[in-house]
């Protein structure tokens, strides 16, 4: 007879039972790019995310319950976002979202949770609008306002007073390129060119001899991982030697893996943290325990951060939207994470600093030439 | 600073190169079949993808072994899709045919997007420096596309006027009313001009892949430069469409020094329109 | 409930669309393949006067106006051109269409498109909420049908016919069938900006990738599988299609699988489109034809 109810009950209790666990788990909606033309991203997104989930429900959840994230994919472009945010508001109900990455993908979507008064929050967006659709919309990743002055630094410094810029054609590469221009200029710089490109393309040669129409010896190119991979090839097998200068969203290993020896050399700026910190050390070793790896995808710390503030802010102000979005506030203020101090701003934003990275033998490391 | 105009002219004999093959292609559909056969860019796309798929694990090909096999399968598309579907249609309207045409391409396209997802693929090819000469770059790949389109070229010659089949192709091509007096072409003559339009366009398919990389949208924008490069050269016309192919490539390339180069794909569009609009008897309605 | 009310919207919207096309494939037998430029123009058009605070009721009259006047100067050339090159012709003026609206930034904010359209305000009614927009665009439904079916029973609609069918004899009887063909044609158009007005203010975000052939195609696929030139036949397949479409997007799958929906939905409409022009090519709803033709 044992043998029979065990197993049943145990079989019962396991199946997911089809009428909605709102009262077993705090779930929290999640608009990632799981396919795509971003979902490099996407996927490095989720693993961080899900690595925090485990954390947080391994010792005990939020207030004895378990936190269930709902995924939707949001297929890399903005109108599939807004279809994913919607379902989430719509009929998973949830009172808070993980929004999706790209600045552009992100501030689709963000008027529909505000007009729903859902919080939505971003770990990757950088863009200095970004928040501005209203006060449920938050970002745990500092405004490229800051990161656009340090590229402007790192030219100067350099000695590369005369620079063409490429730059992706969405919100993120105008944001990132206006502030650029902005400060470049204003500190002596000239731009010698304006070049968008469409994310994408197989094909960006003919941005590419735009680009070096007037001989530069640096070009700034604000691009993504794919769109990068695809013109630092084509400029190397173009022989086309200019210093590169990117932002943060090319820090990537995968960029490495796609593009190989023509990223060698690229410098770039990344709104930085540091390694050292006992944060960041934990977290990496859990990293490295659940992963088996140190390949730590881009953008993952913030995403790490954004779990815990969000479970943060339910425990505090409850599982509704209105008493997350207050809460947060509280909990962040002064709370230091993987990255560093995540106090919001009046803008429900972040600061930080700006550091360069570049890329040698293969790898990313600090780039050691000193800057003051 | 005129070795950037000569690379952008390099740059614009290449697209031509391969845009003429494409051309070509649909030139001979049209002019022995009488429509516009709007999947014609899946053949482009599949050609491509086909390679990609026989290089890759399991089978893991070299690209010299894989090149045949897959032209052969981009063929067996065509040929396919000739006898289960246009050959029903034989005589229906243009219409209808080209409405299927472009559900054929729909369904084309979007099986490639079911397979292998919509990212970009590449052949995982070394990525290797392009030689230096004359003040321009040019890597093995884009001389090897040259060479071939030449060499199709100059088959495609041999072909159309040293043999029977050709010749009688080109004859019905040439002049499509006495065709029509004759009737449709025979059953034979049908399947050549599917073998060598899926080659042409797979061939094209693979060179353009190789230089730039495979994505399942490819087809579509070819297709219309090829179907711009058709009309500059006069529909039916062979020799036509190579120099339409050409003419495209160079004036992509060239614009883009004065436009944006988010239109570029745009010049092959608007040089479609323009010759719809400006051109000759072919394209008039019935009562002229 | 809301997934319901959602399908009914999305369908109404379709059959304005589809209506529109209608009168130009089905009753004037021209095969415009660029139809959704003026479904995109309208969108546009509302969509950038409303987030500049104008009224509602100007917005839809100037994107209905917009969309009117671009199928006229469309139309003036091309319409000189034989059936399948016409085709073409449209279907190349589309794209470009939506070029301008990936490439001028400064007017359309390119491919970042513009977020946040405000929802009508129509005669001092706000129509915000779903069962309120069911409302609006079932109104609007109605009365394009009513319209457009005026047309078409009119002695106008029967010269369109006539055209049709015969265009030698048509102008043999003293129609200038070029004018009467430039009139369905911007009528169309007009109605194709409305559908459009009412698209865009429905999903709040709209984006050059909005208005690529796939839309073309699936309109296409609606009147032809429907029944090109019957009152009701593009209303059918509206509803048909719409439902399928919609409820796909709304289905739970796990994340693995969601990358394979799309290309498989659109495979059905390819296919469907083959078979539907392989076996019955006039469609659900057959056209009565009326006097016996030939034909």
């Amino acid at each position: 007879m044992r043998k029979i109810i065990y197993p049943l009950i145990f079989a019962l209790l396991a199946f997911p039972f089809p009428y909605s666990y709102a009262q077993e788990t705090y779930k929290i909606g999640a608009a990632f790019a799981l396919s795509g033309s971003i979902a490099v991203y996407g996927e490095g997104f989720k693993k961080a995310v899900d690595l925090a989930v485990e954390e947080i429900n391994a010792s005990g959840g939020i207030k004895g319950r378990k936190i269930e994230i709902i995924y939707e994919d949001n297929k890399s472009t903005p109108k599939d976002c807004v279809t994913a945010v919607r379902k989430l508001i719509t009929v998973d109900k949830v009172p808070v979202i993980f929004g999706p990455a790209a600045s552009s993908n992100f501030m689709a979507a963000a008027p529909v949770a505000q007009e729903n008064k859902v919080v939505m929050i971003s770990a990757e967006g950088a863009a200095p609008g970004l928040t501005k659709a209203g006060e449920y919309i938050f970002r745990v990743f500092p405004s490229d306002v800051l990161q656009g002055k340090g590229i402007s630094d790192l030219c100067l410094q350099l000695n590369y007073k005369e620079v063409p810029v490429m730059y992706v054609n969405n919100d993120w590469g105008m944001g990132l390129k206006n502030v650029f221009v902005e400060n470049f200029k204003k500190a002596g710089g000239h731009v010698m060119d304006e070049i968008p490109y469409d994310e994408g393309k197989t094909d960006y040669r003919t941005e590419l001899i735009r680009a070096i129409k007037g001989n530069p010896k640096a070009v700034v190119n604000l691009t993504y991982i794919k769109e990068g991979a695809v013109m630092f090839k084509q400029a190397y097998e173009m022989n086309i030697k200019v210093q590169w200068i990117c932002g943060s969203a090319a820090k990537s290993p995968k960029l490495v893996e796609l593009a190989g020896k023509s990223v060698e050399g690229i410098i770039g700026t990344y709104p930085v943290f540091s390694q050292e910190t006992k944060e960041y050390k934990a977290f990496r070793a859990a990293w490295k325990k659940k992963y088996g790896d140190e390949k730590i995808p881009i953008f993952a710390e913030y995403n790490y951060d954004m779990v815990y503030l969000t479970a943060k802010a339910i425990e505090k102000g409850g599982y509704t939207s209105e008493g997350i979005r207050r809460a947060l506030f509280e909990v962040a203020k002064g709370y230091r994470g993987v990255t560093g101090d995540k106090t919001f701003d009046q803008d429900r934003g972040v600061g930080s600093e700006y550091g360069v990275w570049t890329i040698k033998d293969g790898q990313i490391v600090d780039y050691k030439k000193k800057i003051d | 600073m005129s070795s950037f105009l000569l690379q952008t002219i390099l740059n614009g004999i290449l697209a031509g190169c391969i845009y003429s093959l494409f051309a070509m292609g649909l030139t001979l559909i049209y002019g022995v079949l009488n429509f516009v056969n709007f999947a014609h860019g899946e053949l482009i796309m599949w050609g491509a993808y086909f390679l990609y798929f026989l290089m890759e694990k399991p089978l893991s090909l070299p690209l010299s072994f894989a090149l045949l096999p897959a032209l052969f399968l981009t063929v067996l598309i065509g040929l396919g899709s000739d006898r289960l579907i246009f050959k029903p249609l034989r005589k229906a309207n243009r219409l209808t045919l080209l409405i299927t045409s472009l559900g054929l391409s729909f369904l084309l396209r979007n099986g490639a997007q079911l397979f292998w997802g919509a990212e970009i693929r590449t052949y995982g090819l070394e990525i290797k420096k392009g030689m230096r000469f004359l003040g321009v770059s040019i890597t093995l790949n884009q001389v090897a596309i040259i060479v071939v389109s030449v060499l199709c070229i100059f088959l495609l010659y041999l072909f159309f006027y040293k043999s029977r089949m050709g010749k009688s192709m080109r004859a019905i091509s040439d002049d499509l009313e006495l065709a029509r007096v004759m009737g449709i072409p025979s059953d034979r003559t049908i399947q050549w001009t599917w073998v060598i339009a899926s080659s042409l366009a797979g061939l094209g398919g693979i060179l353009l892949a190789l230089d730039t990389n495979l994505h399942p949208g490819m087809g579509l924008i070819n297709l219309v430069k090829a179907f711009a490069a058709t009309l500059l050269g006069g529909v039916g016309n062979l020799w036509g469409a190579l120099f339409g192919g050409m003419i495209i490539g160079l004036a992509e390339n060239i614009s883009i020094w004065i436009l944006s180069p988010g239109y570029k794909d745009a010049i092959a569009f608007g040089i479609m329109v323009v010759m719809l609009l400006f051109r000759s008897s072919v394209v008039f309605s019935s009562k002229e | 409930m809301d997934l319901f009310l959602h399908l009914s919207v999305m369908s109404l919207i379709y059959i304005i669309f589809a209506l529109s096309l209608n009168l130009e494939i089905g009753y004037t037998g021209l095969f415009n393949f660029g139809h959704v430029a003026f479904f995109g123009i309208g969108a546009y058009t509302s969509a950038l006067l409303t987030l500049h605070h104008f009224p509602f009721e100007i917005s839809l009259l100037v994107a209905l106006f917009l969309s009117g006047i671009s199928g006229f100067l469309l139309s003036l050339p091309s319409l000189r051109l034989r059936g399948d090159f016409f085709g073409i012709a449209t279907l190349g003026f589309g794209e470009i269409i939506r070029m301008v609206f990936q490439n001028e930034v400064w007017l359309t904010k390119g491919p970042m498109g513009l977020p946040g359209i405000p929802k009508p305000k129509l005669l001092s009614v706000r129509f915000a909420t779903l069962p309120q927009y069911l409302l609006l665009t079932l109104g609007f439904a109605i009365l394009t049908f009513l319209i457009l079916r005026g047309i078409i029973r009119s002695p106008f609609g029967r010269v369109l016919k006539g055209i049709r069918e015969d265009e030698i004899a048509a102008e043999a009887l003293g129609k200038n069938v070029y004018r009467f063909r430039i009139k369905s044609f911007v009528v169309g158009s007009i109605f194709a900006g409305l559908a459009g007005v009412l698209w865009g203010h429905y999903t709040t975000f709209i984006s050059p990738n909005d208005f690529t052939i796939i839309e073309t195609v699936l309109v296409l696929l609606i009147v032809v599988l429907g029944g090109k030139g019957t009152e009701w036949g593009p209303i059918l397949g509206a509803i048909l299609l719409i439902f399928f479409q919609e409820s796909l997007r709304f289905l739970r799958l796990p994340p693995e699988y969601s990358r394979y929906l799309a290309p498989l939905q659109q495979m059905i409409f390819g296919a469907l489109l083959i078979l539907m022009m392989l076996f019955r090519p006039e469609g659900l709803i057959k056209e009565r034809r009326e006097h016996g033709c030939l034909s």
